[in-house]
C-alpha cells in the first residue's frame, strides 16, 4: 500500500528486527520467560487471596495461619523463579541450538547458578539464643531478648553469620538477570563441549542407549561446573564477593533504574515494538527481550512487597502490569478501541464484518484478527493511532499512580484478563483503577475515530483505483 | 491421516484459526487432524505434524523452522490468517502436503 522509499525503509526496519528477535539467546530468554509464567500468574492469585480475601473474614492469630496458605505458595513461586528461569532458560536454548539432550541444559544450568552463590551469608535474626557447653553438660544457655542487653525490641537488632542456607534474595527475583545470564553462559560452555569428540565418554556397542546417553554428558558437564566453581572460588578468595551481588548491583540496579527513570525507556521501547507489530512481526520481538524481563522483575518484587504488607517504593510504579492492564486493553496497540468505534460509526461492512469476528478475542486481550484482518498492517492511517494510544496509556498510568490517584500495581493479572477485572486484579483491587481504564476505552475510542474515518477513506479510494486498473488492463488484480 | 499444526506466539490466535479450520475439515469429511501450538514448544514436536504453518506475526521464524525438519513450512498469508479465512488456508495446507 505504501510505496517507494517509505516501504523499503520499514521493510528493512522489519527485517532487521525480526533478526535480532529471532536470534538464539533472546529468544530462548523469551521461550524460558513464557515458560514459568503460570508460576506467576499462580503466585498472583494466592497474594490477593492472602491479602484482599482472608482479611475480609478473619483477624490475628487466624488470619497469619490462614496467610500461611499463601505464603507457602509465594515461597515455592515468586521465591523460587530464579532458580527455575535458570533451568527453563538453559531448557529452552538447547531446543533452540537443536541441542539434543536439553534436560542435561537444565540441570547443569540449575547448578551452575548455585554453584555462584555465596556460601555464608549474613543475615538478619528475629532473637539470639546461645548455648554453652562442656563435654556432656551445659553449662550456660540464654535467650538474648531485648531486656537483658538493656534494650527494647524496637531498638534491637541481631545479625550474624549463617551456612548451609540459600537466601530467597538470589533465588527470588533479584536473581531473576543472574539467572538469566547463567542459564544462557553455562548452556552454551556446556554444549560447546558436548560437541567436542575427544570429550564423550564411549562405552561401545550394546549398551543401553540411555546409559550411554548419561555417560556421553559426564566430562563436559564435570569440567562446565568445575569452571563456574573455579569461578565461585575466585570471586570470593580473591574480592569477598559472588556473582549474584555482582550481577544485582552492576546490572539489575541500573536497568531498573532505568525503566523508572520516568516512563521514557518504556515508551521508546513500546513504540518500536508496536511499530514492528504494525508491518507484521509480533511485538514481543523487541518488547519481550528489553522490557519485559526487567518490568517483569519489578511486578515480582512488588507482589513480594504486598505479600509482606510493605508499601511500594515509587522507583517500582513502572513495571509489566502498566502495560498488561493498562497499554495492552484489547490485544497490541489496544484495538477494542477500534472495535467499538468500528460497531458505533463505521459503515464499511468488510470493517464491520472483522469487527465481529475480532470482539470475543479482543475482550480477552488477542487481535491478531484485527492486525491483519482490518488490517493494521502497512495501513499507515492505522498505524499511528496503534502506536501513540499504547504510549499515551503508559505515561498517563505511570503519572497517575505517582499522583496517589491510583494505586500502584501489585499482582501479575494474566495479560488475557479482560479490561477492569484486570485493573482490579492487578492494583489489589483498587476501583479507582477500574475507572480509570474504563475512561482509558473512552479516550482511546476518541483518537481511533478519525484515523478509522481517514483509513475508511483511503480504502475506498484504493478499491476504486483497482476497479479502474481492472477494467483499463482487462484482467483481475490479486488484492 | 494428515496432521496440520499451527503456530505462533503463544498460540492463542492460532488456536482461533484451527477451530474453523476443524469445522470445516469436518464438513468436507477430511481425515486431517489440526492442532495449534506456541513456538518454543512447536520446535520440540516437529515430528508429530506433516506441515507446519507459520502465523504472519512469526514469519521471520520460517527459515529456523525449515533447518529442523524436511517437512514443509509455510507463512499464512497476513489477510488470510486476519480474516479468519479457514477453507483457504486449508485448502493450501492441503495442496502442499499432496
Amino acid at each position: 500500500m505504501a510505496s517507494g522509499g517509505g516501504q523499503s525503509f520499514l521493510d528493512k526496519f522489519a527485517e532487521v528486527s525480526a533478526k535480532i528477535g529471532n536470534q538464539v539467546h533472546l529468544r530462548s530468554l523469551r521461550d524460558g520467560f513464557a515458560t514459568i509464567m503460570p508460576i506467576y500468574i499462580l503466585a498472583g492469585i494466592a497474594v490477593l487471596i492472602n491479602n484482599v480475601v482472608f482479611p475480609l473474614f478473619l483477624t490475628d492469630d487466624a488470619l497469619a495461619a490462614a496467610q500461611y496458605w499463601g505464603n507457602a505458595v509465594t515461597l515455592g513461586t515468586l521465591s523460587f523463579a530464579a532458580i527455575l528461569l535458570c533451568g527453563v532458560i538453559g531448557y529452552c536454548l538447547a531446543n533452540n541450538k537443536r541441542f539434543g539432550n536439553a534436560i542435561a541444559c537444565l540441570v547443569v544450568s540449575i547448578c551452575s547458578m548455585v554453584i555462584m552463590f555465596p556460601q555464608t551469608l549474613t543475615t538478619a535474626v528475629a532473637n539470639l539464643t546461645y548455648a554453652v557447653s562442656s563435654g556432656d553438660s551445659a553449662v550456660a544457655s540464654q535467650t538474648l531478648d531485648a531486656s537483658v542487653l538493656g534494650a527494647t525490641a524496637d531498638t534491637i537488632s541481631y545479625t550474624g553469620d549463617v551456612t548451609g542456607m540459600i537466601s530467597t534474595t538470589n533465588t527470588g527475583a533479584n536473581g531473576l538477570f543472574c539467572a538469566i545470564i547463567i542459564g544462557l553462559v553455562a548452556t552454551t560452555v556446556f554444549i560447546a563441549f558436548s560437541n567436542n569428540k575427544h570429550l564423550q565418554i564411549n562405552l561401545g556397542e550394546g549398551i543401553p542407549p540411555a546409559v550411554g546417553k548419561s555417560f556421553s554428558v559426564m566430562l563436559p558437564m564435570l569440567i562446565t561446573l568445575s569452571i563456574f566453581a573455579v569461578f565461585s572460588a575466585l570471586l570470593q578468595g580473591l574480592f569477598g564477593t559472588n556473582l549474584p551481588a555482582i550481577i544485582s548491583t552492576a546490572v539489575s540496579a541500573p536497568l531498573m533504574g532505568l525503566m523508572n527513570a520516568g516512563p521514557w525507556a518504556v515508551i521508546v521501547i513500546y513504540t518500536v515494538a508496536n511499530l514492528l507489530f504494525c508491518l507484521g512481526i509480533h511485538q514481543s520481538t523487541i518488547s519481550g527481550v528489553l522490557a519485559e524481563p526487567i518490568l517483569t522483575m519489578v511486578i515480582v518484587e512488588n507482589m513480594a512487597l504486598y505479600a509482606a504488607g510493605e508499601p511500594i517504593p515509587a522507583d517500582h510504579y513502572m513495571n509489566m502490569q502498566i502495560i498488561n492492564s493498562f497499554a495492552l486493553i484489547g490485544g497490541s496497540g489496544c484495538t477494542l478501541m477500534l472495535l467499538l468505534d468500528t460497531f458505533i460509526f463505521s459503515k464499511h461492512k468488510a470493517s464491520r464484518d472483522i469487527a465481529k469476528l475480532s470482539i470475543l478475542p479482543g475482550i480477552f486481550n488477542i487481535n491478531e484478527p484485527v492486525i491483519y484482518g482490518y488490517p493494521i498492517v502497512y495501513n499507515i492511517p492505522l498505524m499511528i493511532p496503534f502506536v501513540i494510544v499504547p504510549d499515551i496509556f503508559i505515561a498517563a498510568t505511570y503519572g497517575l499512580t505517582c499522583l496517589g490517584w491510583i494505586s500502584p500495581c501489585v499482582v501479575q493479572a494474566p495479560w488475557t484478563t479482560p479490561p477492569v477485572l484486570s485493573a482490579l486484579l492487578s492494583t489489589g483491587m483498587d476501583w479507582r483503577a477500574a475507572v480509570w481504564q474504563v475512561i482509558e476505552i473512552g479516550i482511546g475510542m476518541a483518537i481511533y475515530l478519525p484515523f478509522m474515518k481517514v483509513s475508511e477513506k483511503a480504502q475506498q479510494h484504493q478499491l476504486e483505483l483497482e476497479q479502474q486498473a481492472n477494467e483499463a488492463a482487462g484482467h483481475a488484480q490479486a488484492a | 491421516m494428515k496432521k496440520i499444526m499451527l503456530v505462533c506466539n503463544a498460540g492463542m490466535s492460532t488456536s482461533l484459526l484451527v477451530q474453523k479450520m476443524q469445522a470445516e475439515a469436518k464438513n468436507r469429511g477430511l481425515d486431517v487432524t489440526i492442532e495449534a501450538r506456541p513456538m518454543a514448544e512447536a520446535m520440540e514436536n516437529l515430528d508429530s505434524a506433516d506441515i507446519l504453518l507459520l502465523g504472519p506475526q512469526i514469519g521471520y521464524a520460517k527459515g529456523d523452522f525449515q533447518k529442523a525438519t524436511d517437512k514443509p513450512v509455510e507463512v499464512i498469508a497476513m489477510v488470510d490468517y486476519g480474516r479468519m479465512n479457514a477453507p483457504k488456508i486449508l485448502d493450501a495446507a492441503l495442496a502442499e502436503m499432496n
